[in-house]
């Protein structure tokens, strides 16, 4: 009997040997080809189970950190402290839709993935500490939040930049949305959620402020007074004559001015007055080559390069959409037509301008830093364009100060402590047909005027009557007075 | 290794295994809500009450028994423990009872069996026990069906699986049948053709066992346990008659059967489709074990930790697919140490029964050793996806309590086994049990009166053992 108990000693070690195999490929030589399964949401589940870092303003306010879950199905809670406030900046970060914005984009440096980090992990393996690093922001939560309560429940955006950096000191987008809603592990409700933000018409999971463009209206006569000035066509001397209205040649249909008003005079006078006769007469004189080389320059039908991703594309057009078509480039050369701007590169327009000429890269992420707060990577300021000289710019400073000295921003743009505003605004007529009058109302400005400290951008959407009846002076020209004041009253640090 | 230091052997291994189990909880405990347990020190106090009461049943009632098989058992069980700890703490609270009953058991098993031939010659009343067990189930009113085998029984407020038991009755059963007759059933005096057969009333057996699988498996629909009773008799049968013919015809009555199954029932076609392609079945009946290898491939060499992976993601994970909780979490190093475990239990065992010296306990220790190795083998082998997966529990380890009590006696049982053939071998006194002690005095006692003696004479009788 010994020799088949042996024999069936050696069996069993025959049959536990094909399982150490078979264990060894599922675990060692399979490994990989299994975490490939669709199915298989295990590295999902483990990011879950880790305290993701966090994500805080220049001013110290955290506004996206992981708490300690209260359910059971994972170990942490991504919560967003400031609600609404930076949803469009942070984006959110769920367990079944995703993650977006800086959640997305910075998940390494959050979850601790950078080879960085990584290399930083096994040296700390020890110590078994967490090694979440956290995103600092440029933008500053205090002044974010002025930008809102400015904007109020009207639909648009508020951007403010800093024109020396390009740096995003605030960016505020209405409507937006609570992440926290989203950042729920109760899938269902999360999914509830989603569709009914993305059943909105008012797009709140998208930031207007730089994923939507919009008419500029007169606030492009910043650029094409620029174009005109940098190319030499015009100068502080030239005369428009005060006319109701300008037919461009090749066509018979008038350009009027707004309200169809009579509107002339020298450069400061036509750009204080918006005369919309004067500008469409500029982007003629100039040229289609030039106006769209003009345009191209101001960095108009590239994508900006922002560390926030899925930006919109402003547009003014090619060469060939305006052969042969005067008019067109007419129209297009005060705002209106298929002129399209996003309301960021209209902030970065002004800060240009106050930047002598040069455009810097616009950002939000200061820097990265590891689980122990060593910086990781630091966002230095890039130039992106050059499109005007500094004396072209020192020239548009002038004008822009004539807006608010003797223009449409008289009213609304006089600063505190008389510190001296410079801006353009613009009421961007859509008038599409069949449908009531609609306008959006612009503001670009900087302040202070010889000092440039900050560039503002606000738009409010002319979504109803309300909006429609008034001039981006008057709507927006106050929400851009209230952030300048409170941000010159209230340098950071 | 002289017979009695095996139980200071014996001693060291068992508090190991009750440190890397004190140790494993902790960690469990730190992985799932980075906190020491608060209950740890009683915990461990608790534990290596619990082991050390084993071991002294052993050292006082088996102490010439093998020294690894309690410290093998006691590191599965402990490991098993943890996991199930950390996956339900309503289960780990009745885990803990049923680990306290299934150690009573075992020093119960030491105390009640002192001399394993004794069992032979209950093997029928093992037979009637065992088989009413196994059919039990299939009672009207006591047997409950859970997840579609009807292996449940019913009575009162216990719920257990009898075939736990069953398993271990037939093993007697047939160890004190077939060395009886292995010399009658190997004979082959029966010819066809080139076949030397046994005469066909010896075939009784064979086909009383082929029946029994049959039975189990299409009244229960329990595929594991059908597999791993057939497989108990075909050993056995095949070591008790030295004929390897037994092995053939176990095996082609095996492939028969199976093969007729799989054409007959939905549910073993079903196995075979979940183990050779899972993935496509993944919405249905292939979820557990893509789960399951999912939360293996994600273990890895080293595993996630201890309560810091998935495994409640696997359906049934306490029970069939505890191995895949402990391959995800303790990786291929945990999962080889449970691989090395049950193979040192299977050599262990088999050494046994190399070195006993009469046939009814080599068979038994064979039979009892096969019954945890295959067990360990198809459960293991099923959630790997090497054999098709058939539910049973993976001894010691899972949760049940049922499985736990009866692979206690089980071990018990092979202890007993160790330790008779250490005294028949001379390695240490063959002193009188307890029970052969009170008998001898009831027979000296009724010897005096006969005899008329006095008491505390016992000049007449020798020097009679007292």
């Amino acid at each position: 009997m010994n020799k088949q108990i042996r024999r069936l000693a050696a069996g069993l070690l025959v049959c536990y040997v094909i399982l150490f195999v078979q264990l060894n490929l599922l675990q060692v030589v399979k490994r990989n080809t299994i975490a490939a399964n669709p199915n298989n949401n295990r590295a999902v589940l483990r990011d879950f189970d880790k305290a993701r870092g966090n994500i805080t303003t220049a001013d110290g306010v955290v506004i996206a950190t992981s708490v300690p879950s209260t359910d059971t199905k994972f170990k942490y809670q991504r919560t967003y402290p400031t609600g609404e406030l930076f949803a469009n900046v942070s984006g959110y970060y769920t367990y079944a839709f995703g993650a977006t914005k800086l959640e997305k984009k910075f998940t390494d440096v959050l979850t601790g993935q950078t080879p960085a980090q990584q290399i930083a992990a096994i040296t700390n393996i020890l110590s078994n500490s967490d090694n979440a690093g956290s995103v600092q922001l440029t933008m500053r939560n205090d002044l974010q939040q002025v930008a809102k309560d400015a904007l109020g429940n009207r639909e648009g955006s508020a951007i403010v930049l800093d024109p020396h950096t390009g740096a995003v000191l605030a960016m505020w987008s209405y409507p937006s949305y609570d992440p926290n809603l989203v950042a729920t592990h109760d899938s269902k409700q999360a999914e509830n959620v989603l569709t009914f933000l993305n059943a909105n018409p008012e797009k709140p999971t998208l930031a207007n402020a730089y994923q939507e463009r919009y008419m500029p209206g007169s606030t492009f006569k910043v650029i094409t007074a620029s174009i005109g000035l940098e190319t030499g066509v015009i100068d502080f001397p030239s005369m428009w004559p005060n006319e109701k209205s300008y037919t461009p040649p090749n066509t018979t249909n008038p350009i009027e001015n707004f309200h169809g008003e009579v509107c002339g005079g020298d450069l400061r006078t036509v750009f204080a007055r918006s005369c919309n006769t004067a500008f469409a007469n500029v982007g003629v004189l100039v040229g289609a080559d030039k106006m769209v080389a003009g345009t191209k320059a101001w960095g108009i039908g590239e994508p900006i390069p922002f560390d926030l991703p899925g930006g919109a594309v402003s547009h003014f057009g090619e060469v060939t959409d305006f052969t042969n078509s005067e008019a067109l480039l007419a129209i297009q050369s005060f705002g209106e037509g298929s002129d399209a701007m996003v309301p960021l590169q209209m902030a970065m327009v002004a800060s240009t301008v106050a930047n002598g000429g040069v455009m810097m890269q616009p950002y939000v992420v200061a820097a990265t830093l590891d689980h122990a707060g060593k910086v990781l990577s630091q966002t230095q300021p890039k130039v992106w364009k050059t499109p005007i000289s500094p004396t072209t710019a020192s020239k548009m400073t002038d004008l822009m100060i004539g807006v608010v000295n003797n223009g449409t921003a008289k009213c609304c743009l006089q600063l505190a402590n008389g510190v001296q505003a410079a801006a353009k605004t613009g009421t961007a007529q859509l008038n599409a047909p069949g449908s009531p009058e609609r306008s959006h109302a612009w503001i670009v400005a900087f302040a202070p005027a010889q000092n440039p400290q900050y560039a503002v951008a606000v738009i409010l959407k002319g979504t109803n009557a309300e909006i429609s009846a008034g001039t981006g002076g008057k709507l927006a020209g106050p929400v851009a007075k209230t952030i300048l004041d409170y941000a010159l009253a209230h340098p950071l640090g | 290794m002289h017979p009695l230091s095996r139980r200071s052997t014996e001693l060291g291994l068992v508090i190991m295994a009750g440190i890397i189990t004190a140790g494993a909880y902790t960690l469990a405990s730190l992985g799932k809500n980075a906190t020491i347990p608060p209950i740890i020190v009683p915990f461990f106090i608790a534990l290596l009450g619990l082991l050390l009461m084993a071991h002294l049943a052993t050292r006082i009632l088996a102490r010439g028994a093998d020294a690894t098989l309690l410290p093998l058992a006691a590191m599965l069980h402990g490991i098993g423990y943890v996991m199930i700890a950390r996956l339900n703490d309503h289960l780990a609270g009745l885990q803990t009872t049923w680990t306290f009953i299934a150690i009573a058991a075992y020093i119960a098993t030491l105390v009640v069996v002192q001399r394993a031939p004794d069992l032979a010659r209950y093997k029928w009343t093992f037979f009637m026990i065992g088989a009413g067990l196994l059919l039990l189930p299939l009672v009207p009113g006591v047997g409950r069906s859970v997840g579609g085998a009807r292996i449940w029984v019913r009575i009162g407020p216990v719920n257990f699986q009898p075939g736990e038991f069953a398993k271990i009755l037939l093993a007697l059963f047939f160890a004190g049948y077939l060395y009886e007759r292995r010399e009658l059933i190997s004979a082959g005096t029966w010819h066809i053709g080139p076949l030397r057969l046994p005469e066909p009333r010896h075939f009784f057996p064979i086909v009383l066992a082929w029946g029994f699988s049959v039975v189990v498996m299409v009244g229960q629909k329990d595929l594991g346990s059908s597999l791993l009773f057939f497989t108990l008799f075909v050993v056995m049968l095949w070591v008790a008659t030295e004929r390897a013919t037994f092995l053939v015809i176990g095996l082609l009555l095996f492939g028969g059967a199976a093969y007729a199954s799989f054409r007959l029932f939905g549910h073993v076609q079903d196995r075979v489709h979940i183990w050779l392609d899972p993935w496509s079945r993944y919405q249905g009946k292939g979820y557990q074990i893509v789960q399951g290898e999912f939360a293996i491939g994600d273990g890895g060499l080293a595993g996630a930790g201890l309560g810091q992976g998935h495994p409640n993601l696997i359906p049934a994970v306490q029970n069939d697919f505890i191995f895949a909780g402990i391959a995800e979490e303790m990786g291929l190093f945990g999962a080889t140490t449970l691989l090395m475990s049950y193979l040192l239990i299977v050599g262990a065992g088999l050494r046994i029964a190399i070195k006993a010296e009469r046939p009814f306990e080599k068979l038994l220790a064979t039979g009892l050793t096969t019954l945890i190795g295959v067990q360990a083998f198809v459960i293991i082998g099923g959630v790997i996806r090497v054999v098709p997966l058939t539910g049973i529990a993976l001894p010691f380890v899972s949760y049940g309590g049922s499985s736990l009590v009866a692979n206690y006696v089980l071990l018990a049982l092979l202890m007993r086994v160790s330790d008779s053939s250490a005294r028949r071998n001379g390695e240490l006194p063959d002193d009188p049990t307890i029970n052969e002690r009170f008998a001898a005095r009831q027979l000296r006692r009724r010897l005096r009166k006969q005899l008329g003696a006095t008491p505390g004479d016992d000049t007449l009788l020798g020097n009679a053992p007292t």
